[in-house]
């Protein structure tokens, strides 16, 4: 017989699955490694500055965390930022979405021009907005003081730094929201709206009773996404305020990052990215099982 | 000199058995059918043979040598699937190449390879195409080509006829075997299709819920089915069921088929008393004279001509539906009252509870691989 | 839905134009504005229509920039050269490693497979510093603090995951007959895998590369925290651009331009692959 012999090199199979996959795994290792290093140092007395007194302090940077008024500043403005955007972004972004619904070679051309505030980096896309909001030449300035705002300061003024943030994670996710609403009302079925069409039942009873009952797992997914993204915002806010003017926009990350580089508080910091990250698990566990659904749904389909 | 050999293979998926504690010989040369319902394994068997998926336990042997642990492109086997499994991005010629690349040919003997096996299924036309641009049938033909370029010792081919069309299939099932015989190649065929499996087996392997059922030639799986399941599976029209409780007389063994005694010279003693269902295929009842000894009363109900032959539906006194066959041409009863004889020795009786065939002996010793 | 009528189309005409002009604005500002003199963009009000200038794009290409207190030096090239280096590299390195693991994801199901594949899911929703402020530490032990190396190694964390998900996606869709029936022609896993699952795969490959790439050139946190002055990419050199060069927001505009030019371009070439991406493979668009 003419088969050839299995000779030479060969990888069994068994082994092959596990060899593929080994350099996923690093990384995956590595990247474990310095969480777990986060892990510690969250239970340590460890400032840079002063290296000799590090040691273990336990509970200590968890247990301080309940009367320090900076904590909890920082929990409220970190919920707060992530409620205030997801949930305009989730109105506008579904509200466009169904102003699009329609294929029509304009509206896809909208919806294309539309993802390009996404695709600017959020850094530069804040840098973009604190140039059109500079109080000496800016546009947006100009325009406020046209309607009887004069002297609006945008980020530099207490006051204002939140609306201006959210005003720009709004330019640039929104279109986040919208293209994927966009897709999950174009893959909905048409007969429940024809049929709710021929018996004349009104839009804002379509729209309650049908469309948004099945958009839900597709709203959800991207809600979700945000939220977990938004809870986690840096570059924005870093970009535009550095977290100031004084603490008013310390969330989270800003915040670790401050007292890391800053205050050199390495034991403070850790245990402010632990919180924020027991916060980001238990979301994102409830997106994983959501998103899992729907990309079970997108294989079916194709 | 390439037979296959399975030895007690399982094969689970999850908590499920898929195949359990199968064995069964292929001898050289010779075309095995695997048949059954979707599920019954067929497929998952043809895979362990062509080496893509591996067995829980047991080993597969072809030519003699244990292949178990050798990977796929060793065997010296040829697949075609039942979806075709062409590959999209090439054309038709690249496709039936792909086991002549393998073995590293030369450019000469590649083209001259698969000229010559495109001539013989007739698609030489469409070799520049690529998958998409053929009809159904041209992949069909397509797939079997490249399973056949290599002259494989083993030819595993998984229901290729399934996704074509009636017309092709008619064409294909009449070519077939000789094309395969041809090849001298050990084929495994699997199909649902029971003409199929009469037109190209040596023997035919009807399996169930990952267990083979019976083995045999395909004259014996029709005469001498293991049980009313297979008995149903074999045969257009299918076979006719009637419950009956065989009694002895001083003239033998009957059964009570509208009071009338019908005498089954030759019926196992193990029937007698015992709570059976007799099975009579459709083309040994036939129409005959109301004096003829043992003759049936029934009332023709319906007669449906089928090209070849035509179907007659009858009912008996006791209101039980039969289905007789004859042959276009010949004379036969459309209507009213008529009478039909049992032709005894084509009987079969099975056990009602467990549905075996009584008196059939080669069921047992079939998980050893060993055919009746 | 046929029956709407002149004021519902009005409103919606001027609710996208709303929409439109909303999201497009700060873009095609900032575009105009590149094209502006300082004297021209300090004007109140600020004019619509001007005479532009190329002088902003001729400072950073050449690195020199002009004014009246003398020459000043604009690194900002050098950022747009990190961008370019990081991120190809990056989308590089994360297709040389994930595209076998996505392969064997799909294909061989094997013990901790789906593990580490949700671990690496679940790191793409970790806080980034959590992973970052040791590592800081960790690089300047090891070396690789401010290295292209240590930054290639760390944009992994956004590249890897991407591309493992949306590849695997693709490899799914194969179905499994077409590699058996390769491997049964008597090729070997390796030629199966190149000559059929790459081929068959590419579109999505090559989409999931570019959004990787996006995403990396994107990136802010990575470097901000990691690489200094010399090897940093565009978005934090233009942050620092803004601070070094104080009102020179001619060139700054110019700066914004060039660095996102790039995502957009390709973001407009692959948006049939945007929504996949974005949802990591869980809506289709």
């Amino acid at each position: 017989m003419h088969r050839a012999k299995p000779s030479g090199f060969r990888i069994s199979k068994r082994v092959l699955p596990y060899l593929l996959s080994l350099p996923a795994l690093l990384v995956c290792i590595g990247i474990l490694i310095p969480f777990l290093t986060s892990v510690v140092y969250s239970f340590q007395r460890y400032r840079l500055s002063q290296p000799w007194a590090r040691q273990f302090n336990w509970g200590d940077n968890y247990i301080s965390f309940f009367t320090d008024p900076k904590f909890w500043n920082t929990l409220e403005i970190s919920l707060l930022y992530a409620g205030i955007t997801v949930g305009l972004e989730l109105l506008l972004g579904l509200g466009i979405a169904m102003l699009l619904q329609k294929r029509s070679s304009l509206n896809n051309f909208i919806s294309i021009m539309l993802l390009m505030p996404l695709m600017t980096a959020p850094a530069l896309a804040a840098l973009m907005w604190k140039l059109m909001t500079n109080p000496g030449f800016g546009v947006l300035s100009y325009l406020a003081s046209l309607i009887g705002l004069q002297d609006f300061r945008w980020a530099s003024s207490p006051s204002t730094a939140l609306l201006t943030v959210v005003l720009v994670d709004i330019w640039v996710y929104t279109p986040f929201i919208m293209i994927l609403l966009l897709a999950g009302l174009r893959s909905l079925p048409t007969q429940p709206f024809e049929a709710a069409a021929l018996d004349g039942v009104p839009r804002s009873f379509v729209f309650f009773r049908i469309t948004l009952p099945m958009l839900t797992p597709y709203i959800l997914t991207a809600t979700l996404f945000r939220l977990l993204d938004s809870i986690q915002q840096f570059d924005i806010i870093y970009a535009m305020t550095q977290g100031g003017p004084g603490d008013t926009l310390t969330v989270f990350q800003v915040e670790a990052y401050l007292n890391f580089f800053q205050s050199t508080n390495v034991g403070r910091s850790a245990a402010l990215m632990i919180i924020l990250w027991a916060i980001t698990y238990f979301l994102s566990n409830i997106f994983i099982k959501n998103w899992l659904r729907l990309r079970e749904r997108a294989r079916g389909q194709a | 000199m390439a037979s296959v050999e399975l030895k007690n293979i399982v094969k689970r998926y999850k908590s499920q058995t898929v195949l359990d504690d199968l064995s069964l010989t292929v001898a050289d040369g010779e075309t095995l059918v695997l048949f059954g319902p979707s599920g019954a394994g067929k497929t998952v068997l043809l895979r362990l043979v062509a080496g893509v998926i591996d067995p829980d336990e047991g080993r597969i042997l072809i030519g003699g040598e244990d292949m178990t642990d050798v990977d796929a492109e060793f065997r010296g086997v040829g697949m075609a699937f039942q979806n075709f499994a062409l590959f999209p991005h090439m054309s038709a010629f690249e496709n039936i190449a792909t086991p002549l690349e393998a073995k590293r040919s030369s450019h000469g003997a590649i083209k001259g390879g698969v000229d010559s096996v495109a001539k013989l299924l007739k698609i030489g036309h469409v070799l520049s195409h690529k998958p998409r641009a053929l009809s159904n049938g041209q992949k069909q033909r397509t797939a079997l080509a490249r399973a056949l370029v290599g002259s494989p010792p083993v030819l595993l081919l998984d229901d290729p006829l399934r996704n074509v069309d009636a017309k092709l299939r008619f064409e294909m099932r009449l070519e077939l075997p000789r094309l395969l015989a041809d090849r001298g190649a050990t084929v495994i065929y699997v199909t649902q299709d029971y003409k199929e499996a009469m037109a190209l087996g040596d023997r035919i392997a009807v399996m169930s819920q990952g267990v083979i059922r019976q083995l045999g030639t395909p004259e014996q799986i029709y005469r001498e089915p293991a049980n009313i399941e297979i008995a149903r599976l074999f045969g257009d029209p299918t076979i006719n069921l009637l419950d009956v409780k065989p009694q002895r007389d001083a003239r033998g063994i009957y059964v009570g088929l509208s009071n009338v005694q019908v005498h089954l010279a030759g019926a196992p003693e193990a029937a007698i008393g015992r709570d059976c269902v007799i099975g009579l295929r459709p083309e040994t009842l036939h129409f005959v004279a109301e004096s003829e000894p043992g003759a049936i009363p029934v009332t023709v109900e319906a007669e449906t001509p089928l090209n070849e032959k035509i179907v007659t539906l009858v009912r008996t006194v006791r209101g039980r539906e039969i289905l007789v066959s004859r042959p276009s041409g010949t004379p036969g009863q459309s209507g009213g009252k008529a009478h039909l004889a049992v032709n005894a020795k084509s009987a079969l009786l099975f056990d009602h509870a467990s549905g075996e065939r009584i008196g059939s002996k080669n069921i047992v010793s079939l998980r050893n691989g060993e055919a009746a | 839905m046929e029956h709407t009528s002149l004021l519902e189309r009005v409103l919606r005409g001027i609710a996208l134009t709303l929409v439109v002009v909303f999201f497009m604005f700060p873009i095609v500002w900032i575009f105009m504005m590149s094209f502006q003199t300082n004297e021209m963009i300090l004007r109140i009000p600020p004019q619509l229509v001007f005479e532009p200038t190329l002088a902003n794009y001729t400072a950073l290409i050449t690195g020199k920039l002009q004014t009246a207190a003398g020459t000043l030096d604009i690194a900002f090239m050098r950022n747009l050269w990190n961008s370019i280096f990081l991120s190809v590299t990056s989308v590089a390195v994360a297709l040389l490693l994930g595209v076998p693991a996505a392969y064997a994801f799909a294909r061989h199901k094997f013990r901790g497979s789906e593990d580490i594949a949700f671990t690496l899911l679940s790191f793409r929703f970790a806080p980034a510093l959590l992973v970052l402020l040791p590592l800081t530490l960790y690089f300047q032990k090891l070396g690789l603090a401010n290295t292209y190396f240590g930054l290639i190694w760390v944009y992994q964390l956004i590249c890897l995951p991407l591309i493992l998900w949306i590849v695997r996606g693709y490899f799914e869709d194969i179905p499994a007959d077409i590699e058996y029936a390769y491997r049964i022609a008597g090729h070997s896993w390796f030629a199966t895998f190149r000559k059929i699952a790459l081929p068959l795969a590419g579109p999505g490959i090559a989409a999931a590369g570019l959004l990787a790439f996006i995403f990396a050139w994107n990136n802010f946190v990575f470097a901000l925290v990691l690489a200094s002055a010399d090897k940093q990419p565009v978005t934090v050199g233009a942050l620092a651009f803004i601070t070094s060069s104080g009102i020179q927001y001619g060139q700054i505009s110019a700066a914004i331009v060039l660095s996102i030019t790039p995502t957009l371009a390709l973001a407009l070439y692959a948006q049939r692959y945007l929504v996949e991406g974005l949802s990591l493979g869980a809506v289709k668009g």
